[in-house]
């Protein structure tokens, strides 16, 4: 798998390191193995996306990588920066600039958006409540916010309200990307964030994602569905099944899924989402 | 123990009450003297208290007064009364003497009121909260000291709060202030009782109970903010008639005791009333809260939505037991009532119990719900995924989960002083 993924990147064959590395990453959950010893390389400037049918491992993998508690890592590791971050808090994780936009954002009540994003983009300054200089001024805030905003067509509204609380699932997708734009990753996982969506959400989003792309960031779709590849084409796509990469290489691997779904590993066939 | 009829008669001259309340007094200790302490075993209302450690008879039985009452200048409130322990001078801000008491308002000492508005005190008066209930009940009708009467006229609305405070200052004495509410018909107003002290660490009996009448059409908010110190023990109770299409908005805030217990009655009497109650506590040390609650609907189409919130550390400890009753002529009810209890530590304990009695099945709705727990790890998950330090997360989801009570609090100065003081408690 692992040699596949260098072949694709041609480039970076020679280099053993990519900006992010997972390798041969173990997860259990419950004391079942979900991921079976995957490896992937995303260096930034690229967009990797993986695909999966139900069940595959998408939501373990991309849960592990952040952190989450229900997730029992049981072997590999994940290097970004000269770390192993799956030896850090989830925050530490955050603060060495992985991002991770929730397939299911949370609704957090009595905290608002705007307090939500400040506390946010404070701690990624390294504003602990003490040293005023490095908070963010209430002018730069508001003219950060106005800017992205506008890209994800999200009026001020959102701002006073408690963080999901009462958004359709287009809005929550599009605040996920917000968080995206305002907290500036150097890694992005998002995770299923066109699933549910109707199609002017997923080009809002897909617009704003683009926008992002660049030298300094990498990104990683996880999706079940062929359909937002269209619009933020992937440099290399991965499939997911079982637990373990089946297949991986450029966009191409996305346009075969898109004909014969997933019935080469697996019974389940549509690729393009039923609504 | 330090309680006598001596003692009654004694508190009654400092104030130079009238004959009848002098002798409502006495009759309530006889009532306090017959009957025994709720047994905690058998008595279905005091079940998960433990009263062992508390010893009636080292207390004194009232403050002696020091006449150093003194009120805090708030500049939203319409008036302020302030009153400590026993002390016959009550502080009153400027306004109480003029323009408002020009428009018929009273607002002053309990003891004054009733001198000088006997035909409004006298039948009220331990009406709603009956001396009767239980032996605190009993002692608090006979030794109420200080406290505050309240009436505002038929139509008449205050635009800012009245607020009264009240300050008991001796550790090891009784501190049981009393407060007396009639909202005339279409009446609209918002009021406040504050409850300060004492420190110390002798044993200190307190209540800070409540009767508060809404006429018709009355609009009625009410606001108690409990800050006893940590050697009190409190037992109040607040009983509100909520009357024809009258609106009441109540909010609770329990910060003080080492144990404190409030029974809170809402009596849904008049058709088509409605009644907002909430309860905000939090609980450190080994700190008690023991709430009961009451929605009776008694009229027709009345409703009433109840939420009590808590957060508890330490080795804390909340009992929440809410009963909902829906008489058999309260067709087209709607009663909610939900109890949610955040536990911050592995010592904490919150129990809570749901007692639905329905007479009428003609109803529009009737809901309970009770949630105990810790801080929601997805929630935790999700805030630190966006690089804020756990703690930091922590702090901000236990805010988030009070400030839904706090935000209906709708006096400024009430929501600055519980913010700062649940700041300090989340620590």
């Amino acid at each position: 798998m692992t040699d596949l993924t260098r072949e694709a990147t041609g480039t970076i064959a020679e280099s053993t390191m990519t900006d992010f590395e997972i390798k041969n990453l173990r997860v259990s959950v419950e004391g079942r193995e979900i991921l079976k010893g995957i490896s992937l390389g995303i260096s930034k400037g690229q967009v990797h996306a993986v695909m999966g049918p139900n069940g595959s491992g998408k939501s373990t993998l991309s849960h592990t990588l952040m952190g989450h508690p229900n997730y029992k890592v049981t072997g590999g590791e994940v290097l970004f920066k000269g770390q192993n971050i799956l030896l850090l808090p989830t925050e530490q994780r955050a603060k060495l600039g992985l991002f991770l936009a929730l397939q299911y954002p949370v609704v957090v009540p009595g905290i608002t958006m705007s307090n939500f994003l400040r506390t946010a983009l404070n701690a990624k300054r390294g504003y602990d409540g003490k040293d005023k200089s490095k908070a963010i001024s209430p002018k730069e805030f508001r003219a950060l916010l106005k800017d992205e905003m506008a890209v994800l067509r999200m009026d001020d509204s959102f701002l006073p309200r408690y963080v999901n609380e009462g958004f359709s699932g287009g809005e929550k997708k599009r605040a996920e990307i917000l968080q995206m734009a305002i907290l500036k990753p150097e890694i992005a996982i998002l995770d299923e964030t066109d699933s549910g969506l109707d199609i002017d959400s997923i080009k809002f989003v897909s617009e704003a994602v683009n926008r992002m792309r660049g030298p300094g960031l990498g990104v990683l779709i996880i999706t079940h569905y062929t359909r937002v590849l269209k619009f933020i084409t992937p440099d290399f796509v991965h499939v997911l099944v079982n637990g373990e990469f089946v297949l991986s290489g450029g966009p191409e691997v996305a346009d075969r899924l898109e004909a014969k779904g997933y019935s080469e590993w697996v019974k389940e066939s549509p690729t393009k989402e039923v609504k | 123990m330090g309680f006598s009829r001596a003692a009654v008669e004694e508190l009654s001259a400092l104030h130079t009450e009238p004959d009848w309340l002098r002798l409502r007094r006495l009759e309530s200790f006889e009532v306090f003297e017959r009957t025994a302490l709720p047994d905690t075993k058998t008595d279905e209302e005091w079940r998960q208290v433990d009263l062992k450690p508390l010893s009636l008879d080292a207390l004194r039985p009232f403050e002696q007064p020091d006449g150093t009452a003194s009120a805090e200048i708030i500049p939203e409130a319409a008036a302020v009364l302030g009153q400590r322990g026993t002390s016959p001078v009550a502080a009153r801000s400027e306004r109480l003497d003029g323009e408002l008491a020009r428009q018929g308002v009273f607002f002053g000492p309990l003891w004054a009121a009733a001198q000088d508005h006997r035909e409004l005190v006298e039948q009220r008066l331990f009406s709603a909260v009956r001396a009767d209930r239980d032996k605190f009940a009993a002692l608090h009708a006979a030794l109420f000291s200080g406290g505050t009467f309240l009436y505002v006229p038929d139509g008449m609305t205050l635009e800012q709060p009245l607020i009264s405070q009240y300050w008991a200052s001796a550790s090891g004495s009784t501190a049981l202030p009393h407060t007396l509410i009639v909202a005339g018909k279409g009446s609209r107003f918002q009021y406040v009782d504050e409850f300060i002290g004492p420190a110390g660490v002798e044993t200190t009996l307190v209540s800070g109970s409540a009767e508060v009448f809404l006429d018709e059409g009355a609009d009625v908010g009410y606001v108690a903010v409990q800050r006893w110190g940590t050697s009190a023990w409190q037992f109040a109770n607040q009983r509100f008639h909520v009357g024809r299409d009258a609106r009441l908005r109540m909010v609770d805030l329990a910060l003080g005791g080492r144990f404190a217990r409030l029974r809170v009655d809402v009596i849904m009497d008049g058709p088509g009333g409605q009644a907002e109650l909430k309860g905000l506590f939090f609980g450190t040390g080994e700190q008690a809260f023991d709430f009961r609650t009451l929605q009776d609907h008694i009229a027709p189409h009345t409703q009433s939505d109840l939420l009590f919130k808590g957060a508890l550390r330490d080795a804390s400890r909340s009992v929440y037991v809410g009963s909902v009753r829906v008489e058999k002529d309260a067709r087209g009810t709607s009663a909610n009532q939900a109890n949610r209890n955040l536990l911050l530590s592995e010592k904490a304990r919150a129990t809570s119990e749901p007692i639905l009695e329905i007479l009428n099945n003609d109803i529009l709705r009737c809901s309970h719900g009770a949630t105990v727990g810790p801080v929601d790890p997805e929630h935790l998950f999700y805030l630190t995924s966006r690089g804020i330090p756990g703690p930091v997360a922590q702090r901000m989801l236990v805010e988030g989960f009070l400030k839904e009570v706090l935000d209906r609090v709708p006096v400024q100065h009430v929501r600055n002083l519980v913010e700062q003081e649940l700041a300090t408690r989340i620590g």
